[in-house]
């Protein structure tokens, strides 16, 4: 199966940042530098399965499952 | 802020400092100012506003303010509104304003979008480009000069953690002239706010490689990404959170003994001084056994205040905290809370006042609300006086329990006790408080980094201060109407044991200390603040309390350590030797009646349980109100914490005794 969104990634994954299916959401991440383009690399997933922890560029970012299940990616 | 066409500095001029999060913005605002700053509010809003002075060159003198960090300019939460808000008022034109926008510049597409929206804002605009040692670690070079005529505003290079750069800096404020204004990306030729953002991401991306020379691969985040492996780890991860909180409050515990023997002694010595030097009388009375206990009352606890906070400020500081929070996402979340919700939880174990203002961070409003309703159930640093001195009452010092001192696990003890109350709160809220706003976590981690000492020193003063000032004021208040409630009754019934003892004393043989001190506690009992403890005794009788606990509840209402205070001033009134600290007083203390003590385990035990729990805090009511916008909250929260501890302590004491 096809993986297609962040969500179904796992540690040490790196994808292709292709959208983000919320504009609340994009607000938010694109001022932090994850924007459409950018590599994604899943760093650690948080005991429980949630929260992840990705990085993009040299940033750190912390998100929900629920939320990397809205964003759109390739993987490389 | 001045019309940019009237721009001319002459003797003085305003810095404002804007910054994403985590860019080095207090660092630099350290540098310029060192402590020569102080904490206020923006006004109508309870975000903190820092606002330093320093000299540029002789002739120019600058006010700097530190506006809250923000990732852009389009504002999602209360920080940013303000500095969104500050930015953009043009009422402010007493003096020529100069922005200055730090940058990451480890990090710079990122940081870089938040300086390309201030400058299309067409003001004096300044950008420090910070952490250039990560920059020439990574074998990175910036073309400074190809970058300040790409943005058409002068850069400068600056590491802020150790001062580099800052005359630069200053000779760039000192020599700025107003340059042609360009507009980075013109808002009408974007179609809405995030094709917005994108289009500049474009722009900032062809600047950085043009200026941006990079002939290794970063190494910035090879360290914290090897760190994060075991702090972040499944199992060692809440393993190590939990020993660092035990390291802590051992620390505060027992580190903090040392210089407060100091300070009780320091008080003791200059309280004898003064009541011998002074003319013996009312003055005399109410300076030495009401302002001076009072005050020693509270400055005693500054040593273990200052421990806490540089606790907190190194965890916050070192990025571990943040770490904290994305560990406790998960747990917190069941709950109804966010990870972000650890910070004001922390915080709270200093103070809840920060703390609650802390909460902003949560966008979420019910995530938000749940915090602030909790925070105050999470022990602070004024409930550590009461537990000091009722723990040091019925605990003896030397007492261990696998070579742990008894009295430190009492203390952790107390702290996981509100800390589980805070927790069960939420989750019974969390199915009370409706909402459908969905709830995101998303947080930046930064990367891990040695704390910035100056940093950690800066912020311990400015929470001593306004912990030493701001409770000091109500403490010194109520020691002197509490002074007055004690040494005065109605009626006649004061002169009446004065006379009653004056026949005693007279008759041979008699034990002079002995009855004078009778004659204190009875005159205490049949006065002004007598009555009124014993108006509320038969409501606190079932929890162990006697009416001198009942006038300490009371007066603590202003801030827990008004128990310590309203403690020393009862059992110091009327007393001929100022020289027993007040913790043997208490522990001497005896039911007239019974002769029983009155401070036995049950009774301690219960009184520390009614302070973990009980909302005993002006301050906190207050900041309530203001947070949620209206009485509803504080209300219910002051009810339920009130209940909570009414019968939690009934069942302690009934247990215990």
């Amino acid at each position: 199966m096809k993986i297609t969104t962040l969500a179904e990634c796992t540690t040490g994954d790196r994808a292709k940042l292709n959208g983000i299916d919320d504009e609340q959401l994009s607000v938010q991440l694109f001022c932090m530098g994850c924007i459409p383009g950018e590599t994604i690399t899943i760093e650690r997933i948080a005991p429980f399965g949630d929260p992840i922890m990705i990085s993009v560029e040299d940033s750190f970012i912390s998100i929900r499952k629920e939320d990397a299940e809205k964003m759109r990616i390739e993987k490389v | 802020m001045q019309k940019a066409e009237n721009f001319k500095i002459e003797d003085k001029v305003r810095i404002v400092l804007v910054g994403n999060p985590n860019s080095g913005k207090s660092s630099l605002f350290n540098v310029l100012t060192g402590l020569n700053q102080r904490v206020g509010n923006f006004p109508g809003v309870t975000v903190e506003k820092k606002v330093g002075n320093f000299k540029i060159n002789k002739k120019l003198k600058a006010e700097i303010v530190d506006l809250p960090g923000t990732y852009s300019l389009s504002p999602r939460s209360e920080d940013e509104q303000v500095t969104f808000d500050y930015l953009n008022d043009d009422n402010r034109t007493d003096i020529p304003e100069i922005i200055i926008v730090i940058a990451d510049a480890s990090n710079l597409k990122r940081n870089l979008l938040l300086a390309s929206q201030l400058i299309d804002l067409e003001k004096p605009a300044i950008l420090a480009l910070n952490m250039m040692d990560i920059v020439e670690r990574n074998q990175q070079s910036i073309d400074v000069e190809q970058m300040a005529k790409e943005f058409g505003i002068p850069v400068v290079p600056i590491n802020a953690r150790i001062g580099k750069g800052i005359d630069k800096l200053k000779e760039a404020i000192g020599s700025y002239k107003l340059p042609p204004f360009k507009k980075f990306v013109d808002n009408h030729e974007t179609k809405d706010a995030l094709d917005n953002t994108l289009v500049r991401y474009e722009k900032i991306k062809r600047i950085v490689e043009a200026t941006l020379k990079t002939k290794g691969e970063s190494k910035t985040a090879i360290l914290t990404k090897k760190i994060d492996k075991i702090l972040t780890h499944k199992v060692l991860g809440y393993l190590i959170f939990l020993f660092v909180l035990f390291i802590m409050f051992q620390a505060i515990f027992s580190w903090s003994s040392i210089p407060m023997d100091w300070i009780e002694n320091g008080f003791l010595v200059f309280g004898n001084w003064l009541s011998n030097v002074l003319p013996k009388g009312i003055i005399n009375d109410l300076l030495v056994d009401g302002v001076l206990a009072g005050l020693g009352g509270i400055v005693i606890f500054i040593p273990q205040i200052a421990l806490l906070f540089t606790f907190i400020a190194i965890l916050e500081d070192t990025g571990y905290l943040s770490r904290v929070s994305f560990l406790m996402d998960a747990l917190l979340k069941r709950f109804g809370l966010s990870g972000k919700s650890i910070i004001p939880l922390l915080g709270g174990a200093a103070c809840a006042v920060p703390a609650i203002m802390s909460a902003r961070t949560i966008s979420n409003k019910k995530e938000r609300l749940l915090t602030i309703f909790i925070t105050p159930l999470i022990s602070c640093s004024a409930r550590i006086p009461v537990y000091t001195l009722l723990i040091a009452l019925i605990i003896p010092a030397d007492q261990q329990i696998w070579s742990f001192n008894l009295q430190g696990i009492v203390m952790m003890a107390l702290y996981l006790l509100g800390f589980v109350a805070a927790i069960v709160t939420s989750w019974v809220m969390k199915t009370l408080v409706k909402s459908d706003e969905r709830s995101h976590f998303i947080m930046e981690l930064p990367i891990y980094r040695a704390p910035r000492w100056s940093n950690v020193g800066i912020t311990i003063i400015n929470k001593v201060k306004v912990f030493l000032f701001e409770a000091g004021k109500i403490i010194i208040a109520v020691s002197i109407i509490l002074w007055v409630l004690s040494t005065y009754g109605p009626g006649d019934q004061m002169v009446k044991v004065d006379e009653k003892y004056q026949v005693i004393n007279q008759t041979p043989g008699v034990d002079l200390s002995l009855s004078n001190e009778q004659m204190a506690s009875e005159k205490l009992e049949v006065s002004y603040a007598g009555h009124i403890g014993k108006f509320i005794e038969p409501a606190i009788k079932p929890l162990g309390f006697d009416w001198k606990i009942g006038i300490s509840i009371i007066t603590s209402f202003a801030a827990r350590e008004v128990f310590v205070g309203t403690m020393a001033t009862l059992y110091s009134v009327g007393d001929e030797e100022n020289t027993a600290s007040i913790k043997q007083k208490m522990a001497r203390a005896t039911y007239p009646s019974t002769g029983e003590k009155v401070y036995t385990k049950a009774t301690g035990y219960s009184l520390l349980i009614f302070y973990a729990f009980a909302l005993q805090c002006m301050a906190t009511v207050a900041i309530v109100v203001k947070e949620t916008g209206g009485w509803k909250w504080p209300i219910i929260q002051l009810v339920y914490m009130g209940a909570l501890a009414y019968f939690s302590s009934l069942i302690v004491f009934q247990i215990f005794s």
